[in-house]
């Protein structure tokens, strides 16, 4: 019944993100129409992939730090990202692809940096060192970035901030070709760790004793759930709440097993992220907001409903 | 009896003066100068400012515009018109405005725009016992007091007068009866644009442009591409400094090219030194926009 729900809320909220819009397309012309075909379409197909990538990635840290407040950019990600993308502004790096590319490098040389620290001195990626080390990462990159904007004499900086609030205003079939290409590898990484990580869920040792190569699963995991959340960032910047939220959602709806969590997370943020931007273009019109605030607008009394009839029952 | 009256006289004074100097203001003299910011401070002077530091390049412009250019000591690094205002040193970007820098040009006067951080600089200011303004100056409408004011202040009032009334007869006209229709896109991702309540939205409609975008209240907002195409402008004007504009990189990109202005290649491309802010040349500005369009494909 509930596998029932889900996929008609994914065929409902694909059917609603091509049929809104403040572009008014009749219905016989939905097929033909450009606006339909390089704008809502990709838009909407952009907005799942990366929402279906959050929320997995949200699972996989969830279960490899053992914490429920993990989020994919907790770990330093999005400061690293963010530096990244001050930098193409502020050099004028050449190309259309710059600034995403250089947000990606930026999230990718971040996680580089605190997966270093969680290996030092033979921790083997010590949850508290991975979130102590995501957070102070997190501030030194801010920092560099703050410097940056002061220092620079760009009045262009500050769009470099619209762009990594999140959203997907420049979404088109190169993008959603850019995270068809590229998710699909950690997601498989990730569904294939499904079992072990489930053992994780018992603690490290027992895990080991149960027969799962703990220090090879959590290095596989880390890196998986990261460049995942990387190449979200470079399609759609910094989009807070989802990785957070869908993986509780779904505990709360399937249970524990990750080779039901992993799936039904990867739809339910794909429903959340989709829809969400699907009134982000149309509440407001002709205006629109940035999707990160109707995540968490319409993400948070859903999540207090679940919660609350959770602890009732 | 009359020796102690005189005492106390004087002690009055005396106090009074002391009071108004913790105050930080200058009794005005004579023919004092007096004017009301737009934070609705009362601003006196003795005389005329004589080392002004101008911290918005519209004010910069303008006191140019009226005569005063060789009172300025101090300005932004944005402060580029016209030419000799770059021979005033610089006191950085303004963003929010360096106090030190700016106290340590001794300027008996700063003009500053009102915004949030520039208010409680302008308070650092007077605690130093440097006099400062605060101006609105987003709309064509704001020129002509500021230009008056900034008259009054320098002692250049009968063309800061002459200037305020050419602005005044411009924010005053109906607009012109549009033929054409544009989009301001200041951004593109996310699409930014220009609304009404701006500068350029009754720049363009006096220069007989209708801005798309005019329902839209504020200055600027965040809209969608598909907003754009379903709005179909006839030109896209896009703010550039460079002497020879090529269009934006955006406008091969597949979804850019929903949108028929850009498909077509139809930019407008506007010098930001004339069009990105308001100033003394606005009518110059508005013909310009006039002739960019007649131009145009």
């Amino acid at each position: 019944m509930r596998y029932v729900l889900l996929a008609a809320a994914v065929l409902a909220t694909l059917a609603a993100a091509l049929l809104l819009g403040p572009a008014n397309v009749p219905f016989g012309d939905l097929l033909a129409s450009p606006i339909v075909w390089q704008l809502r379409l990709p838009r909407a197909l952009l907005a799942f992939l990366v929402g279906g990538a959050l929320g997995v990635s949200g699972v996989g840290l969830q279960a490899l730090v053992r914490n429920p407040l993990a989020d994919p950019f907790l770990l330093g990600l999005s400061g690293g990202a963010g530096l990244g993308a001050v930098v193409a502004i502020a050099f004028h790096l050449p190309g259309p692809w710059a600034l995403p590319l250089a947000a990606f490098v930026g999230a990718v040389g971040a996680m580089a940096l605190v997966y270093r620290l969680g290996l030092m001195g033979g921790a083997e990626l010590d949850p508290r060192i991975l979130l102590l080390g995501g957070v102070a990462v997190g501030a030194f990159a801010a920092a560099i970035t703050t410097a940056l904007v002061s220092l620079a004499e760009a009045a262009e900086l500050r769009n470099a901030f619209l762009w990594l609030w999140g959203g997907f205003s420049g979404a088109s079939w190169t993008t959603v070709l850019v995270m068809l290409v590229y998710a699909p590898l950690p997601l498989v990484v990730l569904v294939a760790a499904a079992r072990p990580l489930d053992l994780l869920a018992l603690g490290e040792e027992p895990a080991q004793y149960l027969g799962a190569d703990v220090r090879r699963l959590k290095r596989l995991v880390y890196l998986s759930a990261s460049l995942l959340t990387a190449a979200a960032v470079a399609v759609a910047g910094v989009i807070g709440f989802v990785g957070l939220i869908v993986p509780h959602v779904c505990r709360l709806l399937w249970g524990r097993l990750h080779h039901t969590l992993f799936p039904t997370a990867f739809l339910t943020g794909g429903v959340l992220l989709a829809a969400a931007d699907t009134l982000a273009r149309t509440v407001v019109a002709p205006r629109e907001l940035p999707v990160g605030i109707v995540t968490a607008l319409v993400g948070v009394p859903l999540f207090a409903f679940l919660l609350r009839r959770w602890t009732v029952s | 009896m009359r020796r102690w009256a005189q005492r106390t006289h004087l002690a009055a004074l005396l106090a009074l003066a002391v009071a108004a100097c913790a105050r930080g203001e200058h009794v005005p003299v004579g023919g004092g100068i007096a004017v009301t910011d737009d934070v609705g401070r009362r601003v006196t002077l003795a005389a005329p400012a004589r080392r002004i530091v101008s911290l918005l390049p519209s004010f910069t412009e303008i006191l140019f515009a009226i005569g005063a250019g060789d009172r300025l000591v101090g300005r932004t690094t944005w402060c580029d018109y016209p030419p000799e205002a770059l021979a005033v040193p610089s006191v950085g970007d303004g963003m929010p405005p360096s106090v030190e820098a700016v106290a340590a040009r001794r300027p008996d006067l700063v003009v500053l725009y009102r915004s949030g951080p520039n208010v409680t600089a302008a308070e650092q200011l007077e605690r130093l016992g440097i006099r400062t303004v605060l101006f609105d100056l987003n709309l064509l409408e704001q020129l002509g007091p500021a230009a008056r004011r900034l008259g009054a202040l320098t002692g250049h009032s009968r063309a800061a007068d002459s200037l305020a009334r050419v602005v005044d007869s411009l924010a005053s006209l109906p607009p012109v009866p549009s033929t054409q229709s544009l989009a301001f896109l200041v951004w593109d991702n996310p699409p930014i644009v220009i609304g009404a309540g701006s500068y350029l939205d009754r720049l363009a409609a006096l220069a007989g442009a209708r801005n798309v975008f005019h329902d839209v209240g504020s200055p600027s907002a965040q809209v969608s591409i598909e907003t754009i195409a379903a709005r179909d402008p006839d030109f896209v004007a896009v703010l550039s400094d460079s002497a020879s504009p090529e269009p934006p990189r955006y406008a091969s990109r597949p979804e850019w090219r929903v949108v028929r202005a850009v498909r077509e290649r139809r930019f407008v491309f506007l010098p930001g030194q004339l069009f990105g802010r308001p100033g003394p040349r606005a009518a110059e500005a508005i013909r310009d926009l006039r002739r960019r369009l007649e131009a145009a494909p």
